[in-house]
């Protein structure tokens, strides 16, 4: 694969890496997290190693996303649970 | 957000950096090669004939190391115990009904496809790029749509937990099952040919010995564990809204 | 092309430090510990590639590239996701515990 296309996905890949550090909104984080991790099978496509940017591709946007936004819709509203729900 | 002296975040950006450049110096050290060495070039060179398989990843990891990814899928089942002592929990509870009409029916006709796809991403295993970890996040990834779209109640009946737990320890045990066999051939755990399994034609579905047989086994373990992980994550988050609207069968 | 690769995969590891550094909500951490886990995944992977190289699928048409890396690295990344996950059980924990996610508050409620 070409060079310039490489530098592009890179310079993409640090894009979006900087967004999750920088930005204060968690659920944008976890959704540039998805973004970030499908750059990342391409490029570990391009690198010639097709068995892990399926894995990458699978595990980053099918699971990990799932799992945060699991967790995260569960400590979004503090005053939904009671007290008595840690018995 | 946080409000940090204005000196820690300065330190900390001069830490990161000076962290990064020591790194890449230390990285850009490594020779960079126009061939494979090492054992690498035995692998790339003898796979066809001592396994069969045509995937040399997927003979790496299911016959030359086959006993490091036993112990990686144990990491998997480690992961499953400690998430479900944490959220272990004896009252039973409703669950949300779902999504709306629309999606159940999209999700309907997209699911035999999903299958078919993890099914044959996971029996191609040593022909293709895939495999059981794949596979496996695949069908993990099938039982979470059903959870998210049709309700944890619908999930949780036509996939019980019991039955991920037995798909997980099946798993197991038929990984360290075909192991054995190679140690009763006397040739040492988890060997492969010289065990006497059958090397079939190269590139055909049946060759490769206990390779295809592996693949099965580590989707297994890894689609029932993380599939298990996401259900009791989410198990929770359905209690708490019962407990919120009061609706929750004790 | 393969300095390349390290020189991303480092700024993209001190990226992931810097955040677990500076931030202090439990969901920036575990964020910046994926991008860090990323990083040396495509350190690893990279460290394999050679110049013209194909993939490693039996009958080659060319130089392969080395593919213990990638052995390595698949199982590194389902390993991570487990990790992952057992770390945002541990905040899911923690939040019902003392009612925040910010670890400045919860290390003042502890006393």
């Amino acid at each position: 694969m070409s060079l310039s296309f490489m530098i592009f996905l890179y310079v993409f890949l640090i894009a979006t890496a900087l967004v999750i550090s920088a930005i204060n909104d968690i659920l944008s984080a976890v959704i540039t997290l998805s973004v970030f991790g499908i750059l990342l099978a391409t490029a570990f496509a391009i690198l010639q190693a097709p068995d892990v940017a399926l894995t990458q591709a699978v595990i980053n946007s099918g699971i990990v996303t799932a799992l945060f936004l699991v967790a995260f819709s569960q400590t979004e509203k503090p005053e939904c649970y009671s007290e008595e729900e840690e018995e | 957000m946080s409000s940090k002296p204005y000196i820690f975040r300065i330190a900390s950006l001069i830490l990161c950096v000076s962290l990064g450049l020591m790194l890449f110096r230390g990285i850009a050290a490594l020779p960079v090669t126009e061939k494979v060495t090492g054992p690498a070039s035995h692998y790339l060179a003898r796979t066809a004939g001592e396994t069969g398989a045509r995937n040399v990843v997927g003979a790496i990891l299911f016959d030359y190391r086959a006993f490091d990814t036993l112990g990686e899928s144990t990491v998997i089942f480690t992961a499953v115990c400690g998430i479900a002592m944490l959220f272990s929990r004896r009252k039973f509870h409703r669950s949300s009904r779902g999504l709306s009409f629309i999606a159940k029916r999209g999700i309907g006709i997209m699911v035999p496809f999903l299958l078919m796809y993890a099914s044959v991403i996971i029996l191609f295993g040593h022909l293709s790029p895939g495999g059981g970890f794949q596979g496996g996040t695949i069908f993990a990834t099938v039982t979470v749509l059903l959870c998210v779209v049709f309700g944890s109640s619908f999930e949780s009946q036509y996939f019980p937990p019991r039955t991920k737990d037995i798909l997980e320890s099946g798993g197991a045990l038929l990984f360290s099952g075909i192991g054995l066999i190679g140690l009763a051939a006397g040739t040492g755990f988890l060997s492969n040919i010289a065990a006497g399994f059958p090397a079939g034609t190269f590139g055909s579905f049946l060759s490769a010995g206990s390779v295809p047989i592996l693949n099965v086994a580590v989707g297994m373990k890894v689609g029932a564990g993380l599939s298990t992980i996401f259900y009791s994550m989410i198990k929770m988050l359905d209690a708490g809204h019962d407990h919120r609207e009061g609706g929750g069968i004790e | 092309m393969i300095l390349l690769s390290y020189a991303t995969a480092v700024i993209i590891f001190c990226i992931g430090l810097y955040t677990i550094m500076i931030r202090r909500n439990l969901f920036k951490t575990v964020l910046g510990l994926a991008l860090m886990e990323s990083a040396v995944l495509l350190i690893i992977v990279s460290s394999g590639y050679i110049p013209g190289g194909v993939p490693p699928i039996a009958p080659f048409s060319g130089p392969a590239v080395n593919p213990l890396p990638h052995a390595f690295t698949l199982t590194a990344i389902v390993i991570g996701a487990s990790d992952i996950a057992l770390a945002l059980a541990f905040i899911v924990k923690l939040h019902r515990h003392y009612r925040t996610v910010d670890l400045d508050r919860i290390r003042g409620l502890r006393g």
